[in-house]
């Protein structure tokens, strides 16, 4: 079958790779619909995560039909459209008792991989290297979905694939950020980054009763999507000083919750770019931290911050005397989708969660290279591009 | 048969004594440092219920289950008595393990869709022996 596959750092290409099988009782073969880029995979294809080997399938968001069912299976048919959590769990571990799926003990074929780099290994994810499992993605013809019963769920007649397709990833991420960050009727929310991920969260916080939201970027086209889809006010951060606009819109106090959805390739306006960009380039920083730092110097005292944008290594000069001395709670997540993706597809059924707007850019798989290219490169208003195999 | 280890049945009796002999060996181990160490996982089972459906690689093992705190299950530690089984396989014997008792089946990888290459060579190395290794 044809799928898109990682050959080098910023080298994609669309090949040839065996189908996939069952190879699990609880497997089902998914044919792949509509697939979309993640923000999370700038990092892959920038080298940024070094765990590719060449001709890995990327993609972990996406919707299809079953094709085929493992012998397990009991809540899925051929045929059923469904939509499938970016995380692989398996619905019987403790983790998964506590419903932090991407935390699951049994989801990860690689789990040395992450248990040296970080102490504990996470679960796996489809298409997220091989520290996350080396699943095979779903920039695909068809894709193995492992634990389909616990992960893979049946679309409603009434939503359409291109709404479904983000319950797979970005808006249960977005909500696990609201949610877990832990948003109150009332509360002031700021969002950094305003892709996809960025804009359910601000969507996700809205619908908690939070108060007043507010997303920064600073791609106005993003910032207009926020302002007419979302609901959301903005803050581009090249025309004003974030901090003192938060104080300003907060009476002093800054937002309740503080949520991150830029991650380790973050941009800052001014010299502390540089700084951050070279200690990366010399491997003395893996990742750069500063729409965090932003966050946990304008959250207000006692507030809680999300890191939702993905990290993997270290990171400089964090601001800890904040986080300690104004009581912050800092928590982030992989995605829990299992938990979430039910009933993001009923709000989606009832209109309250729409997503259509952020496949800015659909083609077929054969032009994925160029789909990641403008996604990368944020051109011609790119948001998300989605791919029909 | 197997040697089946004198503490996992002591476990499925008497929990106390067994999470007591537990912390003995522990101190053991970190005094002696020749031991071959012990590796540990926490099965969200009961104890009896790991105790009576010990996955039959683990029975090759020396092997020792104390109740979790809080509900969390059973912690198991195994380790290669004489040494022969080395660390990095132990640790994949109780993941499998876990997996089997947790979920009744062990996750396989999926692909292979990859191609060897001098860069990915030492990622390969690890990646082909799934859930070997680890903290050590
Ligand atoms: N936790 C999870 O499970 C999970 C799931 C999906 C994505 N993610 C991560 O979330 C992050 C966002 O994903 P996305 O798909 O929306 O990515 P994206 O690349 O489309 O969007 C990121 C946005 O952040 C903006 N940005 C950059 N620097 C900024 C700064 N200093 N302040 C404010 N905004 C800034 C960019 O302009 C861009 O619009 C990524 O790191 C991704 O890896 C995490
Ligand atoms: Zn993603
Ligand atoms: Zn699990």
């Amino acid at each position: 079958m044809k799928a898109l596959q990682w050959r080098g750092v910023n080298k994609l290409a669309v090949g040839e790779v065996p189908d996939p099988e069952i190879r699990n009782r609880g497997d089902i073969i998914v044919k792949v619909k509509q697939t979309v880029t993640c923000g999370s995979d700038l990092h892959l294809l920038g080298g940024y995560i070094p765990f590719m080997e060449k001709g890995d399938v990327l993609g972990h968001e996406f919707v299809g039909e079953v094709v085929e069912t493992g012998a397990d299976v009991q809540r899925h048919r051929i045929g059923d459209r469904v939509v499938v959590s970016s995380f692989i769990a398996c619905g019987k571990c403790w983790f998964c008792s506590q419903k932090e799926y991407s935390l699951c003990d049994n989801g990860n074929t690689n789990p040395a991989i992450t248990e040296t780099l970080w102490g504990q290994a996470p679960g796996g994810c489809f298409g997220y290297s091989h520290a996350m499992g080396g699943n095979p993605g779903s920039h695909a013809e068809y894709i193995r979905v492992p634990f389909a019963d616990v992960g893979a769920f049946t679309v409603p007649d009434e939503v359409t694939d291109q709404r479904a397709l983000f319950a797979s990833d970005s808006a249960s991420t977005g909500w696990m950020g609201a949610d877990l960050g832990g948003v109150q009727p009332g509360d002031v929310v700021a969002v950094w980054g305003a892709g996809a991920v960025g804009q359910m969260a601000a969507r996700a916080a809205m619908l908690l009763g939070a108060d007043r939201v507010m997303v920064i970027d600073r791609y106005d086209n993003r910032l207009h999507q926020v302002e007419k889809h979302v609901g959301a006010e903005t803050i581009n951060y090249e025309q004003t000083n974030v901090a003192l606009e938060l104080r300003d819109r907060t009476g002093g106090r800054g937002p309740d919750v503080c949520i991150e959805a830029v991650g380790m390739e973050a941009h800052t306006p001014g010299p502390q770019q540089a700084y951050d960009q070279v200690k990366q380039q010399l491997r003395l920083q893996t990742d750069r931290p500063s729409a965090v730092r932003e966050a946990v110097h304008a959250c207000r005292k006692g507030g809680s911050v999300f890191v939702l944008g993905v990290f993997a290594g270290f990171v400089d000069k964090f601001p800890l005397g904040a986080l300690m001395n104004k009581g912050l709670t800092v928590r982030g997540a992989q995605m829990h989708g299992q938990r979430y993706i039910p009933m993001l597809l009923e709000r989606m059924a009832k209109g309250e969660l729409t997503t259509e707007h952020l496949a800015t850019h659909v083609m077929p798989l054969d032009e994925a290279p160029e789909g990641y290219r403008i996604f990368k490169e944020k051109e011609d208003g790119c948001v998300r591009s989605v791919f029909l195999p | 048969m197997r040697r089946i280890p004198r503490t996992v049945l002591a476990g499925a009796a008497v929990a106390g004594g067994v999470a007591a002999a537990g912390f003995a060996v522990r101190r053991r181990a970190s005094t002696t440092g020749g031991d071959p160490r012990w590796h540990s996982v926490t099965v969200f089972r009961p104890l009896d219920d790991v105790g009576a459906n010990l996955p039959e690689k683990l029975r090759a093992l020396e092997v020792q289950l104390h109740p979790a705190p809080g509900d969390r299950g059973t912690e198991v530690r195994a380790r290669s008595a004489g040494g022969e089984v080395p660390d990095g396989e132990v640790q994949r014997v109780l993941r499998e393990s876990r997996s089997l008792l947790e979920v009744g089946d062990v996750l396989q990888p999926g692909g292979p869709t990859t191609t060897p290459t001098p860069l990915n060579k030492p990622l390969r190395a690890i990646t082909r022996r799934t859930r070997t290794g680890g903290l050590s």
